[in-house]
């Protein structure tokens, strides 16, 4: 045997499977495609072993094992669906459904619960029961927060449990009584109201920790899904915007193990509505005759490009740190040599970390993209850029709501290019007004406070003629004779990739779902 | 060149209509003696030997329960197995946190009374009926609302059983 001494094999369902050592089965069964059912464990959380219900055969031992908890051997030899294995796993899951309610019609968890997979798939097709067995019957529970426990449809897994006590280091929750009377208990005069409470809402694998916010909006099956990143703070964690027509409903965590695991903190969870507001503008607008008028977007960025032709002095860009690196790249070039750039972002103070991983809370800065911005020239002296306004010869806006300029300071400025979702009060003075979309209408990317740029894929579509911001500035460049049309954000980040020194290395299609370091590539040459 | 008609020469009792007359008089009278087979709707929609199939999916009803409401949950089963699209439910939650229909409705025009609705539902509240008289003077009274759907009053088709293929 030539293989690291670390490192063992063994057969799992006929299946030959290298596995490092500690490693346990059920792991290991999953790197070898083979799907042993559970409910307990969870590869975010530590081992329980209540559930049962990863029971495999594993030959020469007396009796069935717990897959979640055994470590592999060199030369065990594991049969998930020895007959004796699923008898055993069918017998657990009739355990779970006597005083299981049948609610699965007005359950939110139907269509994703993994009882009714497993059911489905080795459960039994009908109760031994008297059809007059009254069912156990608990109320719903409020468990504060964000979250409903419904603990008639609760299995026991602990996962909730376990997340509380090991991950967010706030153990309010336990398992009260005992036998078949035990339930998930939460500490009297306690709340589930840690930041990132949420959380036991998705490690639920049934519907028994549901969320209000959610509760009764959408069916598991109606969703469509979309890759994202949370707007939230400058952690940048991986999200999954789930829609309903064409409506956001619920963000829930996207896996990745460098940012922020399979977690994602309650902030962010619940920060979708701005996502679907109604007040948008729909088509791009021009000042005629002191008012500003509704027109197509040839006409607007012919005008947009005059002003920026047309001007002499410093072009102040105003950003937001919600803008795309792509957006916020092409409008450094707009400007040109004049440019001057600004981002804001809103800053509260503290964090709230999850203990149970490192390097994750919910950051003081509630903006994604800081780091971007910064790698990208602005800086985040915005009010001494409002005072520069006084002696710039244009200012381009990006989907910056400017509450905090003051009229008086913009209107100075000769000429005003406003691109934003809404258009907010002081906007108002634009002479150019162009429709963008957000961030869930739009492929773009962010760079976390960590350097990950990470990529988000459009979950929704934009309102009316509202283009995405890289598009706008795009064309905007084509209008000055200084660029090819862009067809996709992927053109855009090629084109930031190979100017922007920062960013060297990085490719669009290489940053995937997970995202990619910057200056690894520079890193690699300094090693080289 | 002049036309040349031949005239061909028949027998007398081979061209007379009389006898051809006679023989459909006959039969038409014929069945004055006959019983009547037709039945006389509007006034009359079912006979002795006759009526709708038990099986029948015809225009759709709601089953409600002892308070009158209906007993949809709005757990969304029905407008996703529609293959006509022709089901729109938003739900809602009542005082006592009940789920239930906000908007229940089914626009009969796209309907195509496969029945699937009824054999899906898991509260028996949606049915397909055994009723076909729908004439309406607007359009838009073919899309029956909760309160129409829970409004009709006549039976519920009996759907195919697979367990009794045979069976009524």
């Amino acid at each position: 045997m030539t293989e690291r001494q670390d490192v063992v094999t063994l057969t799992i369902d006929g299946v030959e499977v290298s596995a490092p050592k500690g490693m346990t089965v059920l792991e290991a069964a999953k790197r070898a495609g083979v799907v042993i059912p559970h409910y307990c464990y969870h590869p975010g959380l530590p081992v329980a072993g209540v559930c049962r219900m990863c029971l495999v055969h594993v030959e020469n031992t007396p009796k069935l094992q717990i897959a979640c908890a055994i470590p592999v051997a060199d030369g065990m030899v594991v049969n998930p669906y020895h007959d004796e294995a699923v008898e055993a796993r069918r017998g657990v899951l009739e355990f779970l459904l006597i005083n299981h309610p049948l609610d699965c019609p007005i359950c939110d968890q139907a269509g994703e619960c993994e009882l009714q997979n497993y059911v489905f798939r080795e459960g039994r097709a009908r109760t031994r029961y008297s059809p007059t067995y009254a069912k156990r019957f608990n109320p719903v529970e409020d468990f504060g927060g964000d979250i409903l426990y419904v603990p008639n449809r609760c299995i026991l897994c602990t996962r909730c449990v376990q997340f509380m006590e090991h991950v967010a280091d706030d153990p309010v929750l336990n398992v009260s009584d005992r036998g078949d009377r035990a339930f998930i208990g939460i500490h009297p005069g306690e709340q589930l109201e840690h930041a990132w409470s949420g959380n036991v809402v998705d490690l639920c694998p049934v519907g028994s920790l549901i969320s209000k916010d959610f509760l009764h909006k959408a069916r598991a099956w109606e969703l469509d899904k979309a890759p994202g990143v949370c707007t939230g703070c400058s952690q940048g964690c991986n999200v999954v915007l789930e829609t309903l027509h064409n409506t956001v409903v619920r963000l829930r965590p996207r896996t990745n193990l460098e940012v922020n695991r399979f977690f994602m903190c309650d902030h962010g969870r619940l920060d979708y509505r701005w996502l679907n507001r109604g007040d948008r503008i729909e088509a791009p607008l021009v000042r005629q005759d002191g008012d500003l008028a509704a027109v197509d977007w040839h006409h607007a960025l012919e005008r947009a490009a005059d002003i920026v032709k047309g001007s002499g002095g410093p072009i102040v860009v105003l950003a937001s740190a919600r803008a795309s690196n792509e957006a916020l790249f092409l409008a450094t070039r707009v400007a040109g040599e004049r440019f001057v750039g600004a981002f804001r972002v809103e800053r509260v103070d503290g964090e709230e970390p999850l203990p149970g991983v490192p390097n994750l809370a919910l950051r003081s800065e509630r903006a994604p993209n800081v780091r971007g911005a910064t790698e990208l020239g602005y800086t985040e002296t915005f009010d001494a850029a409002v005072t520069a306004l006084a002696d710039a010869a244009a200012v381009i806006v990006v989907d910056e709501p400017l509450d905090t300029v003051s009229n008086a300071a913009l209107a100075k400025v000769p000429s005003v290019i406003y691109m934003g979702t809404t258009l907010p009060e002081p906007a108002r003075v634009a002479q150019v007004v162009l429709p963008i979309t957000n961030v869930a209408e739009e492929d773009g990317t962010f760079v976390n406070r960590d350097g990950r740029v990470q990529r988000y894929l459009q979950a929704k579509t934009g309102p009316g003629m509202a283009r995405p911001a890289w598009w706008v500035l795009g064309e905007l460049l084509v209008e000055l004779g200084r660029g090819e049309p862009l067809a996709t954000a992927g053109e855009a980040f090629e084109m930031l990739a190979g100017a922007v020194r920062a960013f060297d290395g990085i490719s669009y299609d290489g940053l995937g779902y997970l995202g990619a370091v910057l200056g690894t590539a520079a890193k690699a040459e300094a090693t080289a | 060149m002049a036309i040349t008609v031949k005239v061909m020469k028949r027998p007398e009792h081979e061209v007379s209509y009389l006898r051809a007359t006679l023989k459909g008089l006959a039969l038409t009278f014929s069945h004055l003696l006959r019983p009547s087979v037709t039945m006389q709707y509007p006034e009359q929609t079912a006979t002795d030997d006759w009526t709708l199939s038990p099986r029948w999916r015809g225009t759709h009803r709601m089953l409600t329960d002892e308070q009158g409401r209906s007993k949809c949950v709005a757990c969304g089963l029905c407008p996703q197995i529609c293959p006509a699209n022709c089901i729109k439910l938003v739900p809602g939650e009542d005082e006592q946190g009940n789920r239930y229909p906000l908007i229940y409705e089914i626009d009969e025009f796209r309907c195509v009374f496969c029945g699937y609705c009824q054999e899906v539902c898991p509260e028996e509240a949606i049915h397909v009926g055994v009723h076909y008289e729908n004439a309406e003077y607007e359009r838009g009274r073919f899309v029956y609302d909760l309160e129409r759907l829970c409004a009709q009053t006549h039976p519920v088709s009996t759907l195919w059983d697979p367990s009794d293929p045979k069976g009524q």
